[in-house]
């Protein structure tokens, strides 16, 4: 067993409570600007065309192929099950006090502007934000990083910008399939028990009759922006471990709660601003 | 951009090496290698070794002194100016690691496919040749838990080596303790050398049979003080 000696600290107690405090906000705040900086930097990035080389493209492929394709069964699934909560909640309610033409503003205001936004980020985060997490957390620690960089390859175009743009991309296609999978498994499940009568042209009509011009704009936004900021959020979290003592088992848990923390995040200022 | 002849590839002027793990003293090095000669420094300590060579490459920047690469200080570059040098220096270091998310055919190429707009048939064709100078039959295609690791040390040799590189960087204590591979790195090195590249070999020792077949310009040990130069004995 070693015993360490603490730092004798002469300092009042409530003058080491403040510094406490001071020193966590002061670092917290210099890690959001970081994280800010390093988030326009790939954005203005991945406008330049010169970034986009061969092995950039290739690396954009893969992992939109993981992220859009490899998680479509899961966003299906998510779907159906969201779409049964949304008939034993909603439609039922909403039925059982007569007001069935509510239908399209409940679905456009607790669907469409809140729920698939966020359902989509935890599921990009869950397929495919964890894999980036293990993938770039070992970057450091098994030298391939060092390798890259030795070879002239900068790890911001070659590892983090197509990632980064094909979890904007992947999430927008997902949140489509997820909105589309969730509207269908309601409607029929609705139909079915006989808690709605209408077609499902109606049933249509009813929902876009409902949405403004900016639930076209702002939702698909928000999916893309989630998207980015889960990507940006992994690969900062796993390109950050130094080596082996910051263990990888902590590193998934640190990475979901700063993922989820962007997703709320994300979705609060879209909410406050549109 | 070609370097005009006389000047130095590689050039260290008073570059301090310091914080060595088994050197109390800061070393001062001071080495100029030309265009196409071939230097080999007896480097002991592998930790020193991989100071060396980020110093070499621009990935550190020595405390006193400066490194020159074409006649360019690395100091003088932004970050983004010094991977886009580093186009034109190969390295076989590290035989051991590759990217996880890459096959290892994927991370051989990948480099050259970065940096230069050549068609990949013929990076391909350029790679196998290489490829079957040190041994192998072809490239390796598969990741790197599933090929041997004497695939793994011959196509890291063809990753270093690939292209017309300005400046070889070789440092590995894999290759230093493989006889197997000192006759194709020798022929490597000579063929690179005859195209006009300067090669930097650090070994943990001059006597190792892969450094023995290797036509040194320069011979040198990294002492307590520095680089002194010797005569390599055979």
């Amino acid at each position: 067993m070693i015993a360490r000696a603490q730092r004798y600290d002469p300092r009042p107690w409530p003058r080491r409570v403040l510094a406490a405090i001071g020193a966590f906000t002061i670092s917290g705040t210099s890690r959001l600007l970081l994280f800010m900086a390093f988030a326009t930097t790939v954005a203005f990035v991945a406008l330049r065309r010169e970034a986009w080389r061969g092995p950039v493209w290739a690396q954009f492929k893969r992992v939109l192929n993981q992220v859009a394709v490899r998680s479509l069964p899961t966003t299906v699934v998510t779907g159906m099950l969201v779409g049964f909560a949304l008939v034993t909640q909603a439609v039922y309610w909403l039925a059982q006090t007569g007001t069935t033409g509510l239908v399209g503003p409940v679905i456009v205001i607790l669907l469409i502007r809140e729920l698939v936004p966020i359902l989509v980020g935890l599921i990009v985060f869950g397929r495919s934000g964890t894999a980036t997490l293990i993938e770039l957390g070992e970057a450091q620690s098994k030298g391939w990083l060092r390798l890259l960089e030795i070879q002239g390859l900068d790890p911001l175009a070659l590892l983090v910008l197509p990632r980064a743009v094909a979890f904007a991309v992947g999430s927008f296609c997902l949140a489509t399939v997820l909105l589309c999978s969730t509207m269908l498994t309601s409607y029929f499940l609705a139909y079915g028990l006989e808690l709605i009568a209408y077609s499902i042209w109606d049933f249509a009509d009813a929902v876009l009759r409902a949405m403004k011009i900016q639930d076209f704009i702002v939702p698909p936004l928000k999916c893309i922006v989630i998207g980015y900021m889960v990507a940006l959020t992994c690969c900062s979290t796993g390109l950050g471990r130094r080596d082996e003592s910051d263990e990888l088992q902590r590193l998934v848990p640190r990475g979901f709660v700063r993922s989820a923390l962007a997703i709320m995040l994300v979705n609060t200022l879209f909410d406050l601003v549109a | 951009m070609a370097a005009r002849p006389g000047r130095s590839v590689l050039s260290l002027q008073g570059v301090a090496l310091a914080d060595r793990q088994f050197s109390a003293h800061t070393a001062r090095l001071d080495l100029e290698l030309p265009r196409g000669e071939v230097a080999l420094v007896q480097v002991e300590d592998e930790h020193d070794a991989a100071m060396l060579v980020d110093l070499c490459l621009g990935l550190a920047d020595p405390g006193a002194g400066e490194v020159r690469f074409l006649g360019v200080d690395w100091t003088t570059r932004t970050p983004r100016e010094r991977f886009h040098r580093r186009r034109r220096i190969g390295a076989v270091v590290q035989t051991d690691v590759w990217p996880s998310h890459m096959t290892v055919l994927e991370s051989v190429l990948v480099a050259r496919a970065y940096h230069f707009n050549q068609p990949q048939a013929e990076v391909i064709a350029d790679a196998t040749e290489l490829a079957r100078l040190f041994g192998l039959p072809g490239l390796p295609v598969g990741r790197r838990e599933t090929t041997p690791v004497r695939a793994l040390v011959r196509a890291a040799c063809v990753r270093g080596f690939l292209g017309s590189p300005d400046l070889i960087v070789v440092q590995d204590q894999v290759l230093d303790q493989s006889s197997e591979l000192a006759v194709p790195m020798a022929q490597a090195i000579s063929a690179a050398c005859d195209r006009g590249a300067t090669v930097l070999w650090i070994t943990a020792s001059l006597a190792t049979q892969a450094a023995q077949f290797v036509q040194p310009n320069h011979a040198f040990r990294l002492g307590d003080h520095g680089l002194v130069r010797v005569r390599r004995s055979r």
